[in-house]
């Protein structure tokens, strides 16, 4: 009997999802301590992937994208306090919460290009944090402080499942026909439009998506920190660190994110160890160097000047 | 089977600036139809409502009856009606193949695999001569190979009506020629009908069966191309009156 | 006064000018005609230094300025009219006129010079306060000319003057730049309107493709069927 061919997958993809099997697998033996540092790694990655679907495919630059992480733990923590759902509950409202919020948000300002979709996306964190800071339902913005078992364990997983699926997500989008249009919208808009790519249609697929992995990364973030904050939920220097992270990484690229969120990680601990604050400093003359010098990030310059690694690295 | 567009009593207006003011034409059938004007007539904006890049201030445009005047672009290339554009867009990055294949995946014919559109890219290419090039960037081809490339997308989306704003502009005489025999074998071979937005006089009264000429928004004269440029309106338009008096 | 040599120009990989080669005589008024997309524009745009050439060379007056940009012509002695004007809406109307004497040339004696326009514009001092966004087209095109006189030219260079006016008032506009040549300012004029530039005209070029197929006294050029020839690509 013959076995179906399998498909063919690129390397990276077997890389990347080959290493995330092996953690999966090796999981529960690792300790507690480290255990923790990788969730918030893992966060941080979910969080740059989900932005990369939209910023790093279509080159809108959405600084607004912490609203959906925002929503998202919004949804954990009143779910967790005031409904008494379990945690994962709360993250699956939360992804569905920030997915019909970006709907709405995309909805109106996708219709702006460039510099103009990026000003408008500045101002939604604003209003968010305005709105929440007035709704009754939420204490007036005293915040919501919870009170969950502490499961690394549980965390991981949950973590873990979202990043496998964004990964897997990325791939298949960017290889197949929504691939090209995508690619063509960000090359030029207007001529892709003229030849039938509804463009309308799949900046905001990508948005909403973007959107839905952001909420539900955002949950898991504020299960592990125990506490919803209204200041710090929509904050927008984290909204630039996300963006740092495809920066660096290699925007529109599939190992861009990670790597982008390894680093960043990585300095932030670092540089947050020795000052408060100067890990921002840090991050952002990395940017700036990469902006001057290799602007399509890690992976994205390697496959540019390496044309051997181009088969293996995307 | 090639749509038939009618455009009724279209205007289009930028604020205070009229640039459309009540034209009516049809289009289809296979025909060449040439839109001439002078400077700053109208015929772009025309060409944009036709093609759904703007949409008409007042006046309709339907195809085969049905009303199109507020379709995107993107729709209308569902009709088989594709434009292309004055300065030529290509998909920088991409190679021509790729460029063509998306045009392949995304216009009427929806093909879903790529694999098998950057295949029958290949075909389109070699229509307009560029299959030599079709694994090249781009941002590699010269104006005139970037021209072609805008001509085979547009073919690629399997469009029956194409709606060509200026694309044998800025040519040396050699070019020209090879522009004119090459959209000439071309359209024998694939039965397209086109609206031919031009300044190129040659192209123009070489290719069209009927020419329409626009002066500030409206339409002044339309017939075969050898009526109108006997038509005095036409002549006065784009050389001024014998009447004009400017003696000292 | 000014002579265009063996010019090849165009833009971003567009060729657009190929050997184009013209004089504008001192004191004299020179047209440049032909159908559009012939290159009349960047022609001009060519002397005024906002497109530089691949080839050729521009002399003006025995000096070569085929490299001078653009800023340094007026200085020299060349003024331009652009097509469509420019104005700047928001200054009135002498404000503009003012910033035609911007060079330190031209500006010493800007209240005379000033006073030049208004008598051959008098219709300017009419409307000397108004902002320039509100004026008719005519009263446009005579401030854009006003504007370039500021400066002192040498040699006045329009780019389709007619553009958007009634017929009327291109009459009236082409009997005031006929008088400014006759005053003996050099003037190389292009324009879509044949017939009304070649009655005002001492010389012609006519344009087609980027080249010259024709040049003469006006008188030669007149030809109506000639030039329908040129202008609608007869063979």
């Amino acid at each position: 009997m013959k076995l179906p061919k399998l498909p063919v997958y690129g390397p990276s993809l077997w890389g990347l999802g080959g290493s995330l099997l092996l953690l999966g697998g090796v999981a529960p033996w690792i300790p507690v301590f480290p255990l923790i540092i990788l969730v918030n790694l893992l966060i941080f990655a979910a969080l740059a992937y989900s932005l990369n679907l939209i910023t790093g495919l279509t080159g809108y630059v959405n600084f607004g994208h912490v609203v959906f992480m925002a929503v998202g733990a919004y949804s954990l923590g009143y779910s967790v306090e005031t409904l008494r759902w379990h945690p994962l509950g709360g993250v699956a409202l939360g992804a569905l919460t920030a997915l019909v919020v970006s709907l709405g948000i995309g909805a109106v300002t996708l219709r702006f290009r460039g510099v103009y979709f990026a000003i408008a996306s500045l101002v939604t964190p604003l209003a968010g944090l305005n709105i929440v800071l007035v709704l009754p339902a939420l204490d007036d913005g005293q915040g919501i402080v919870l009170n969950p078992a502490f499961e690394p364990l549980s965390w991981f997983y949950t973590i873990w499942i979202i990043i496998a699926a964004e990964v897997g997500l990325t791939y298949w989008i960017t290889h197949g026909r929504l691939g090209y249009g995508i690619r063509a919208i960000k090359s030029d808009e207007d001529a892709a439009k003229s030849l039938g790519v509804n463009a309308p249609h799949l900046k905001l697929f990508l948005f909403a998506l973007s959107g839905l992995f952001a909420g539900a990364a955002g949950g898991v973030y504020a299960w592990t920190t125990s506490g919803v904050f209204p200041y710090a939920a929509f904050d927008l220097t984290f909204s630039l660190l996300m963006l740092a992270m495809i920066v660096i990484g290699g925007m529109g690229t599939l190992l861009g994110p990670m790597i982008g969120a390894v680093i960043v990680n990585l300095l932030s601990r670092f540089f947050l160890a020795i000052f408060i604050g100067t890990q921002f400093i840090i991050i952002g003359l990395v940017v700036i160097v990469i902006a001057l010098f290799i602007p399509e990030g890690i992976v994205g310059t390697l496959r540019k000047y390496v044309p051997e690694l181009r088969r293996i690295l995307e | 089977m090639s749509p038939t567009l009618e455009a009724s009593g279209i205007h289009k207006y930028f604020g205070g600036v009229k640039a459309v003011q009540g034209v009516s034409l049809t289009l289809g059938g296979g025909r060449i139809v040439g839109l001439i004007g002078p400077n700053g007539s109208g015929k772009s904006t025309l060409l944009n409502v036709l093609a759904g890049v703007e949409k008409p201030t007042k006046g309709t445009v339907t195809v085969d009856g049905r009303r199109v005047d507020r379709w995107p672009a993107h729709r209308m290339v569902g009709l088989g009606i594709a434009k292309t554009h004055q300065i030529p867009k290509p998909f920088l990055a991409m190679t021509g193949r790729e460029n063509v294949a998306v045009a392949m995946m995304y216009g009427r014919r929806r093909e879903a695999e790529p694999a098998a559109a950057l295949e029958e890219s290949l075909r389109i290419l070699a229509l307009v001569g560029l299959e030599g090039r079709a694994d090249t960037p781009a941002s590699n081809l010269s104006v005139q190979q970037r021209k072609r490339l805008e001509f085979a997308r547009a073919l690629a989306t399997g469009a029956s009506l194409l709606l060509l704003d200026e694309i044998f502009a800025g040519l040396s005489p050699e070019e020209l020629r090879d522009a004119i025999s090459l959209f000439t074998r071309v359209q024998k071979e694939l039965g397209f009908g086109a609206l031919v937005v031009e300044h190129v006089m040659q192209a123009v009264m070489t290719l069209s069966d009927h020419v329409v000429v626009i002066e500030e928004g409206r339409k002044i004269a339309e017939g075969s191309p050898k009526e109108v440029v006997e038509n005095p309106a036409v002549i006065e338009a784009y050389l001024g009156t014998e009447a004009t008096d400017a003696a000292p | 006064m000014l002579r265009l040599d063996g010019i090849h120009a165009g833009y971003d990989g567009t060729q657009v000018l190929r050997d184009v080669t013209l004089t504008a005589e001192e004191g004299a008024m020179t047209v440049l005609i032909g159908p559009n997309g012939a290159g009349k524009s960047t022609t001009l745009k060519v002397v005024n230094g906002l497109v530089r050439p691949t080839r050729g060379h521009v002399v003006f007056r025995g000096d070569d300025i085929t490299r001078m940009p653009a800023h340094a012509r007026p200085d020299k002695g060349i003024a331009a009219c652009p097509e469509g004007r420019r104005l700047f809406p928001l200054l009135t109307t002498e404000g503009n006129l003012r910033l035609g004497a911007y060079t330190k040339r031209a500006r010493s004696s800007a209240d005379e010079t000033l006073a030049y326009v208004y008598e051959l514009f008098p219709r300017l001092r009419e409307r000397a306060r108004v902002k320039a966004g509100r004026l008719s087209g005519g009263e446009q095109q005579m401030v854009g000319i006003g504007r370039a006189l500021m400066s002192k030219p040498s040699i006045l260079v329009l780019d389709e003057p007619s553009l958007g006016l009634a017929p009327k008032l291109v009459s009236e506009i082409f009997v005031k730049i006929r008088k400014l040549r006759e005053a003996g300012l050099t003037v190389l004029m292009v324009e879509q309107n044949a017939y009304a530039a070649l009655r005002i005209a001492d010389f012609g070029y006519v344009m087609q493709n980027g080249h010259v197929v024709k040049s003469g006294p006006p008188a030669e050029l007149l030809d109506l069927e000639d030039l329908r020839k040129t202008y609608f690509a007869i063979p």
